[in-house]
């Protein structure tokens, strides 16, 4: 933090008034000359916080992404469609047991074994084989998405938030206050910020876990330097074949999170591996804050975006990457090479 | 900068190639540490010194395959420091690499002729070239000049290793190179790819300046006027082949088991 | 240049025996069985019908040089584009904006011989710029960015109503009469289709061995060694995107003309991926490959539906069946069927050798 100060004063300066600006924006009274020219305070603070939310489900797929990845060099184009998967199957389990919880655990394991499977039959053999890898899950891909709409047929699902979540909840921000001088407060589902708050947990403690333990180093080591990592005397096929598993899981999880704030259709699986390749691109390949930073990116300039130039939402998402990759082409946190 | 360069030109000493107080780091590592190195227009120079002494990096740094960490590079009193390696090619810059890096998949003859186009105009030519096209007669030529016209249309994946080892030399003659950077040439050559070796490195033209990294003594102080030698990233000593061959600090350093 | 204006290299023997009639190199060194084809082709009107004419071999040829624009970049240059059928949907847009269509509004309705060069040029220069953005990444990451940007496309032209008509795109989009031809009839698209796939065919195979299409192989095989030849990487990498988009914009004017319409659908996800699908199951070693793989496509595509309700499946489940043909491909010939049959052939060879040699001994 202090480094980058010194290194960039008049970055920092900039990020510290936009902070600043940010924060006024929230916690103000907005004046009538910033509702008349940006619309309802409501309008921009929903906006913020859907866009966070969307953050954190664009997180939890791409972070599973980023981390096979990022160890592994391994490009699961087969992504999107374990999101997909582990949603249905959140959704059946989550209709015949009514247990939105038991829901997350069973599609979290079926898409760990689905991930291992993947792992052993797939990437395993064709260590090395970029181009190869990336046409097998294109083709698993496909077959997936056809047995998926075979199984569950071309309809919206949604996944029913549980009593204990529903409803909204009151923050302590003012939206307006009304003419009779009562402030009027802002409500948001609440479901949305326990989700928002189970992926800023996760994302810490994969963070933790691979920079404060003591194989998580090891296996960030490896991420640098395979040979250094089986030196250690790791058995490298068997932490890669878990750490697969669990990038795959938390796909799986992302799917249930995915349909209990949207929906699940076909189709979902293309557009949520999109969105993790423009975040990984953003935020740079392999790197777990990365994908935090492009994510929140990607799901704010959605939600403004359809907000406030809703033909164009796309575009600015797109341009996003566009200026990543010609300015900083490894990725806003990447590290090159 | 380039009225200096223009004024040492016009006294006749500009410079082929000159290091001002180039270092590359690695991380905390420095593979180069300040090194300062001139070396006349058709001077040529062998450098030796130990594995890891940064004979390699140096390399890298001139060709501009990575950027130095701190300081600047001149070639012919020209300021290179920020050129793309293929800039630097185009002013007359030639390097053979340690490991042969060749393309495997084409003929000799093709890989010479892709370096006489690289270095000329036409790189992006959608037509293919006539039998009677000087580039491919300069090609011809550098394939006679290094012994392989026998093995001229063999993909270069079925040639023995010198032969991809004098391929190497070819690639790095093509065009009119001014100054050319040989990495271990001789490397795992038999004695008679070696002495062939020699009488290549002899029989080029005075104004060609190059310089040599080789580990084998031999071979180096029978082409070469002048001798550097590093060690640990830093320029040790400088000098003629006989006063580094008879000086006692570096005979220490080779004996003293500096190699490996 | 014995080794450069030959389509392998084995056959340097027979440039260096002496040289038998007054028959340019190229003719003689083409294998008989592509004579067959090209009359095949040439005649084929004579005994097909319309549907065979205009659906499936017209369909072939534009897929397959869409698909030929991606084994160019992947083949020689080694950058797996996905952008392609994208371009090619660009310049469809581009012949529906600047020409005619249902679309009175938007379309301007300006001649062809205006609207074509133009869809042309504005389509080679999205491609030339999505290859500028691709490259400024190596490997597995070019896959990934040009995905993403095929889908930013896709995407827009859904959403932009302007210019894009959204959702329903453009309706009605005919190819032109020309010299009193008209060329949207099943045999003269026929002939048109044919002569644009062979001559981006042969443009492909000749530039192979161009000076630049070999510094592309170069590239391909080792970036470093070229930057340290004289070669400007990035430049020569952008200029691939740029040769093998004009392939594509011209394809993709004539998939317009085809179907009468073009609509976000026609570049979207599936026809991204269905175009590597093509180009993979062909072979991207050699640019017949692409073709061979658009070929299988269209005939699975047009008649999987009815044979797999022959035989008793669900049609439905036509995708599936791509998928794991896909997956076979992959799996097995990571070379497509191409590489089948070069091992199918090889293997041949060397049982006629064996046996020959058996006979001697």
């Amino acid at each position: 933090m202090q480094r980058f100060i010194e290194r960039h004063p008049v970055w920092s300066l900039v990020i510290l008034i936009a902070a600043v600006f940010l924060l006024w924006l929230i916690l103000a009274e907005w004046p009538r000359g910033l509702v008349a020219f940006a619309g309802r305070k409501k309008v921009f603070l929903n906006a913020l916080l859907n866009g966070i939310t969307l953050g954190g489900l664009y997180f939890l797929v791409a972070s599973g992404f980023t981390l096979i990845f990022g160890l592994m060099r391994n490009v699961n184009l087969a992504h999107g469609s374990l999101y997909l998967f582990g949603g249905y199957i959140g959704y059946t389990v989550a209709t015949a047991s009514n247990s939105w919880i038991l829901s997350f655990i069973v599609a979290f394991i079926a898409m760990a074994v689905l991930g291992m499977l993947l792992q052993v039959l797939v990437f395993r053999r064709m260590e090395g084989e970029e181009l190869r890898q990336t046409l097998v899950t294109i083709g698993i891909s496909i077959v997936l998405a056809d047995i998926l709409l075979w199984i569950w047929g071309g309809d919206f699902y949604q996944i029913e938030t549980p009593d204990w979540l529903f409803g909204a909840i009151k923050l302590p921000i003012i939206t307006a206050v009304k003419s009779s001088g009562d402030a009027v407060y802002m409500k948001y589902p609440l479901v949305r910020l326990v989700i928002l708050a189970a992926s800023i947990v996760i994302g810490v403690a994969m963070w933790l876990a691979l920079n404060k333990t003591k194989i998580g180093m090891m296996i960030r080591a490896g991420v640098d330097d395979r040979d250094m990592l089986s030196a250690t005397g790791i058995r490298i096929q068997l932490v890669f074949v878990l750490v697969f598993a669990f990038g795959a899981g938390l796909a799986g999880v992302a799917g249930v999170v995915g349909g209990t704030f949207q929906s699940l259709a076909p189709g979902e699986d293309t557009r949520f591996l999109l969105a993790s390749l423009v975040v990984v691109i953003v935020g740079g390949m392999g790197s777990i804050p990365g994908a935090a930073l492009g994510a929140l990116l990607i799901g704010l300039s959605e939600q403004f975006g359809s907000v406030y130039m809703p033909t164009y939402a796309v575009v600015l998402t797109f341009l996003i990457m566009v200026l990543v990759l010609a300015f900083r082409p490894q990725g806003l946190l990447g590290s090159r090479g | 900068m380039v009225t200096v360069a223009e004024r040492l030109s016009a006294a006749g000493t500009a410079h082929a190639l000159e290091l001002l107080d180039v270092s590359r780091f690695f991380g905390a590592l420095s593979a180069l540490a300040e090194v300062n190195l001139q070396v006349r227009s058709g001077e040529k120079r062998a450098i030796l010194g130990s594995n890891g002494a940064g004979k390699t990096t140096l390399f890298n740094c001139v060709t501009g395959d990575f950027l130095p960490s701190l300081g600047r590079i001149r070639f012919f009193g020209e300021d290179v420091t920020n050129y793309p390696p293929h800039e630097r090619i185009r002013r007359g810059l030639r390097r053979t690499y340690q490991i042969s890096l060749l393309f495997h998949g084409l003929t000799v003859l093709d890989n010479v002729y892709l370096a006489c186009r690289g270095v000329s105009r036409g790189r992006f030519s959608l037509l293919r070239p006539r039998r009677d096209d000087a580039l491919f007669h300069s090609a011809e030529e550098l394939v006679e000049a290094v012994h392989l016209t026998a093995v001229r249309d063999s993909l270069v994946a079925e040639l023995s290793y010198g032969q991809q080892r004098q391929l190497e030399i070819a690639l790095a003659l093509a065009g009119a190179p001014r100054f050319i950077l040989f990495d271990e040439p001789a490397a795992g050559l038999s004695p008679t790819e070696r002495s062939e070796l020699i009488e290549i490195l002899q029989s080029l033209p005075g104004h060609m300046g190059f310089i040599i990294i080789e580990h084998d003594m031999d071979v180096a102080l029978r082409v070469v006027e002048s001798v550097t030698v590093m060690h640990n990233g830093r320029i040790f000593k400088e000098g003629s082949p006989e006063e580094i061959e008879s000086d006692p600090q570096v005979q220490e350093l080779y004996l003293g088991g500096g190699h490996g | 240049m014995a080794a450069i204006d030959q389509e392998t290299s084995q056959s340097s023997v027979a440039q260096t025996s002496p040289r038998r009639a007054q028959l340019p190199a190229w003719i003689e060194n083409t294998h008989p069985a592509f004579w067959l084809l090209a009359l095949f082709l040439l005649f084929l009107p004579a005994f097909a019908n319309d549907f065979f004419q205009f659906q499936i071999m017209g369909w072939t040829f534009i897929l397959g040089m869409i698909a030929l624009s991606l084994m160019f970049l992947a083949g020689y240059g080694g950058m797996v584009s996905l952008v392609q059928m994208t371009v090619a949907g660009c310049a469809g847009y581009m012949v529906a904006i600047f020409g005619t269509s249902a679309a009175d509004a938007i379309s301007l309705q300006w001649p062809w011989w205006i609207v074509v060069p133009v869809a042309l040029a504005i389509a080679t220069a999205f491609g030339t710029i999505s290859g500028a953005l691709a490259v400024r990444t190596e490997g597995i990451y070019t896959i990934m960015i040009t995905l993403a940007i095929a889908a930013a496309f896709f995407y827009f032209t859904r959403q932009n109503y302007v210019i894009f008509n959204g959702f329903s795109g453009f309706n009605q989009i005919r190819a032109p009469v020309v010299f009193g031809i008209k060329w949207n009839d099943a045999t003269p698209f026929y002939y048109l289709t044919l002569f644009f796939a062979v001559l981006s065919y042969a443009v492909v195979t000749y530039v192979s061995r161009a000076p630049f299409g070999l510094a592309l192989q170069g590239i391909r095989d080792n970036p470093r060694r070229m930057e340290a030849l004289g070669f400007n990487v990035t430049a020569h990498r952008i200029a691939a995107y740029a040769f093998a988009a004009l392939i594509a914009a011209v394809a993709g004017i004539l998939l317009t003309w085809q179907n009468g319409q073009i609509s976000p659908g026609t570049a979207g996800i599936g026809a991204v991926i269905d175009i590597l699908v093509i180009a993979v199951v062909g072979g991207l070693r050699r640019p017949i490959g692409p073709f061979i793989g658009a070929f299988i496509y269209v005939l699975l595509r047009t008649f999987a539906l009815d044979i797999l309700t022959e035989v008793g499946l669900d049609p439905k489940r036509f995708k599936l069946l791509i998928g794991f043909g896909f997956l076979a491909i992959v799996f097995f010939s990571p070379d497509g069927v191409l590489g089948l049959w070069d091992r199918w052939r090889a293997r041949q060879k060397a049982r006629s050798i064996s046996s020959a040699s058996g006979d001697s001994s």
